[in-house]
């Protein structure tokens, strides 16, 4: 089957490859963090707090943030691999492969799970938020990710599907 | 599978090795060895007009229906 090239598979592959490594950076530097977090004079001078009861609900919801920061991490994990897995099957040429339906279904999960932690972020945020201290860190639900949600379990059906015709046509003399 | 080929009687009667129908119908031995042992999963109407055409006979002559159980002849 002759294969036009694209060079949106290469690229593809290195940019998941160099996420791979980003995401577990990102894990060394959460986790540095919280080894810090427990001088708290530190954290007061850089964040200009005073001691008081709004400086350790503060330094506490930043702590919380921190450990959910962590617990993204295999998750995102668990999506880079599944994506760059998937590159491989394309490369290899034959994508429509069952593999790659529960690949996109675990995705979409790890999706749904994401989303429900930015929420709790979003939570913490506005309990130590104060007109004092503005916290901004932007998190929540958002419509592009529901909807990258949506597109993921549909693309897991496609793909279930494609593999389904893909051994039909196999089997067709 | 409920469907049987008879494609190795066919090719006996014809007295016709299944090289010489590959050749003929411009299939591959491995397909036709695939369609020969009821392995396939579907056949062409492109592949079954050619088999009929080189073998001069009709589909119901590669072809037949026999009932996996009692039930689905019931059924049937």
């Amino acid at each position: 089957m002759p294969h036009s090239y694209s060079a949106a598979l290469p690229i593809a592959r290195v940019v998941l490859r160099v996420l791979i490594v980003l995401n577990w950076l990102f894990a060394v530097a959460v986790l540095i963090l919280l080894f810090v977090m427990p001088h708290e004079h530190w954290l007061m001078v850089s964040l200009r707090l005073s001691p008081g009861a709004e400086a350790t609900r503060i330094l506490w919801g930043m702590r919380a943030i921190a450990v959910i920061g962590l617990l993204t991490i295999p998750l995102y994990h668990l999506i880079l691999t599944r994506l760059l897995a998937m590159v491989g099957t394309v490369r290899e040429g034959d994508p429509f492969v069952l593999g790659n339906a529960a690949r996109l279904q675990a995705i979409a999960w790890v999706l749904i799970a994401l989303q429900l932690l930015g929420i709790v972020i979003a939570i913490i945020v506005r309990m130590i938020s104060s007109p004092a201290h503005p916290i901004n860190i932007s998190a929540g639900p958002s419509i592009a990710g529901l909807l990258a949600i949506l597109l993921t379990f549909v693309l897991a059906r496609v793909f279930a599907e494609g593999a389904r015709m893909r051994d039909d046509l196999e089997g067709t003399v | 599978m409920a469907i049987l080929v008879k494609l190795d009687d066919l090719l006996h009667a014809r007295r016709m090795t299944l090289t010489e129908l590959a050749e003929r119908v411009g299939i591959t031995i491995v397909n036709l060895s695939i369609l020969k042992t009821g392995k396939a999963r579907a056949i062409r109407f492109s592949t079954l007009e050619a088999i009929c055409a080189a073998l001069a006979c009709q589909p119901g002559d590669i072809l037949e229906y026999l009932p996996d159980t009692a039930e689905e002849a019931q059924a049937a």
